[in-house]
């Protein structure tokens, strides 16, 4: 994105396979520059969260930030485009601050490409949280991811997947309680309004066999609800950015100019089982082999675990804050 | 007893709370944004606009026709937050709410901007609505004016941009998305120092007898938060003069003139 000159661009390719390897800030090859996160920064959202990696911590400025935010909204199935069960849909839009020598066709371009790698990751139907259903075959919850860019120093897909993995993991579904409605026996006017529970729980007298839910209710205040079901099964980015001979990691907007090849590789880590490979992506204009891609996977699982990791434990910190501290906050005021 | 929420209750307080003429919490940050040459976040209640400015620069490849040989040209674009309102809705580049609304802030800054100093280029305020709790282009047009003021843009003046409105005979300043929904409003937008009106935009029918009063309650709102804009931008520019002095270079500058003494 931003303009770099030959000569620049061969300094940094130099300096990147010179020994020991040179950055312009000083960092290792793997090193990642700091990370900030934070979520429920969206008070209307379900879950939010605002990611910044190498923000100046002066001033609060520079830096890629990415504000994630997943509002969900009742979809029937059927009719129209509604699956049963639920589904993610993800989309990413750039702020004009984050690209400003771009025209806003090429931002377009550029949010489409974007929107297209999260979504192949993210909406995938095996990694669809169980409890997006309302109804099963009639009412079902859309969650949309909407991510905004609002602005790009290097590593735009990291952060893009940490947010997203931030506000999903912060996403709280509403409880929703099924109803039906039937007539009363003897009387056709009056209706009856019976919840599932006393319905599906059924007395001994009750000999109907199946039950038709109608609708369904949301008893709690709008705000209450369950964390998305397996959370921790979103996955995390890591981007190896690719110099014959070598990789790094985090690259800045410069140095991103000067890799001709960078491959972006998924992972998410379940406690109790083997790491997953959620997907890869092989971005720029260069080529690679099989062996050393082979290579890059076993490399980029290790440094995925360690972001894995980190992000895990931040998140639990977040949840820490914002419920525990605050409800002893709210006790103690 | 209706179900409609009362606007305005026995006691002249409206349904948040708030007294007629009484302004909401007013927060303005100016961490920079990316490569911005000015930019804020500026929140009024629950509304909260993200404002940057980039220029004045060469206009970008194929813009040169629109540019002129005498004077800046400003453009504007807003963009809305998908989760930021109600009801989830993706509006595009192309939407006409969002067309109108930078249309209406451009030619605010039209005669307020001193354009004729940088002719042939193009002054961007790239606006982002995160969140949307009525008062949407008082909000734009204030955090404007402040991101053109940090960008270091020579204005004639500030522009301050209030809404009212009427309920009843009551009039009400800063009004939130239910009183907007149901009460007649009028933006206005003024330049405190000359006590000169920019904007005036009113999309719902007011009585003759009615627009003067509210009129000049949202005058004299607008040299409120013009003291309260104005204390935000010299906070931040002494802090500016602060870091310059704290910097290694300036101390031995200061030592020499000391010597030179």
């Amino acid at each position: 994105m931003a303009s770099t000159s030959k000569a620049e661009k061969a300094y940094i390719q130099s300096s990147l396979l010179s020994d020991p390897p040179l950055r312009a800030d000083g960092r290792g090859l793997i090193d990642f520059r700091t990370i900030a996160l934070e979520s429920g920064i969206a008070p209307i959202a379900n879950g939010s969260a605002r990611v910044s990696i190498g923000r100046n911590a002066q001033d609060g400025g520079g830096g890629t930030e990415v504000v994630a935010a997943a509002k969900l909204e009742v979809e029937s199935v059927g009719d129209g485009e509604g699956v049963d069960g639920g589904r993610v849909a993800c989309s990413v839009s750039c702020s004009p601050t984050a690209y400003p020598l771009l025209s806003p066709n090429a931002l377009d371009d550029l949010q489409h490409d974007m929107t297209s790698v999260l979504n192949a990751t993210l909406s995938h139907p095996t990694i669809r949280p169980t409890n997006l259903g309302i109804i099963p075959g009639m009412k079902s919850w859309l969650l949309n991811l909407d991510i905004i860019v609002f602005s790009d120093a290097g590593n735009i897909f990291d952060a893009i997947f940490m947010a997203a993995r931030a506000a999903l993991w912060d996403t709280k579904v509403p409880i929703t309680k099924s109803v039906q409605y039937r007539a009363k026996k003897g009387e056709t006017q009056a209706m009856d309004v019976d919840t599932d529970e006393t319905a599906l729980v059924g007395s001994a007298l009750d000999t109907r066999q199946t039950i038709q839910v109608a609708d369904f209710e949301l008893p709690d205040y709008w705000d209450e609800g369950v964390p998305l079901d397996g959370r921790q099964a979103w996955p995390v980015c890591l981007t190896l950015n690719l110099l014959p001979t070598l990789h790094f990691l985090d690259a800045t907007l410069q140095e991103e100019a000067s890799v001709p090849l960078k491959l972006l590789v998924f992972y998410s880590f379940p406690s109790d089982a083997t790491p997953l490979l959620r997907g890869m992506r092989l971005l720029g204009t260069g080529a690679s082999d099989l062996t050393q891609v082979k290579s890059l996977l076993k490399d980029g699982e290790k440094y995925a675990r360690n972001v894995w990791v980190a992000l895990e434990g931040k998140l639990k910190d977040e949840d820490f804050r914002r419920n525990q501290k605050a409800r002893e906050r709210f006790l103690n005021r | 007893m209706s179900s409609r929420i009362e606007l305005l209750n026995a006691g002249l307080l409206r349904s948040d709370g708030r007294r007629p003429y009484e302004l909401r919490t007013l927060a303005i940050n100016f961490a920079p944004q990316g490569t911005a040459d000015g930019s804020v976040t500026y929140s009024h209640g629950l509304t909260q606009v993200r404002v940057s400015v980039l220029g004045p620069h060469e206009p970008k490849q194929g813009t040169r026709r629109e540019t002129f040989h005498d004077r800046a040209t400003l453009n504007v674009e807003v963009q809305l937050a998908p989760f930021g309102v109600g009801e989830r809705r993706r509006r595009g580049r192309s939407d006409k709410r969002l067309l109108e609304l930078a249309a209406s802030i451009k030619s605010t800054f039209e005669p307020v901007v001193q354009t004729h100093l940088y002719p042939r280029s193009t002054i961007d305020i790239f606006v982002h609505v995160l969140q949307l709790d009525g008062g949407l282009l008082p909000a734009c047009i204030n955090a404007s004016t402040l991101a053109l003021a940090t960008a270091g843009i020579p204005l004639f003046d500030f522009v301050c941009a209030i809404s009212g409105g009427v309920y009843g005979t009551q009039p009400l300043l800063d009004l939130t998305t239910v009183e907007e929904n149901d009460v007649p409003s009028v933006v206005v937008g003024v330049m405190p120092r000359t006590g000169r009106v920019t904007l005036v935009q009113m999309e719902t029918r007011l009585h003759m007898d009615r627009f003067e009063e509210v009129f000049r309650v949202a005058c004299d709102a607008g040299k409120v938060l013009w003291s309260e804009m104005r204390d935000a931008l010299r906070e931040r520019t002494g802090d500016l003069v602060d870091k310059l002095e704290a910097g290694p270079g300036m101390v031995v500058a200061k030592e020499t003139e000391e010597t030179y003494d």
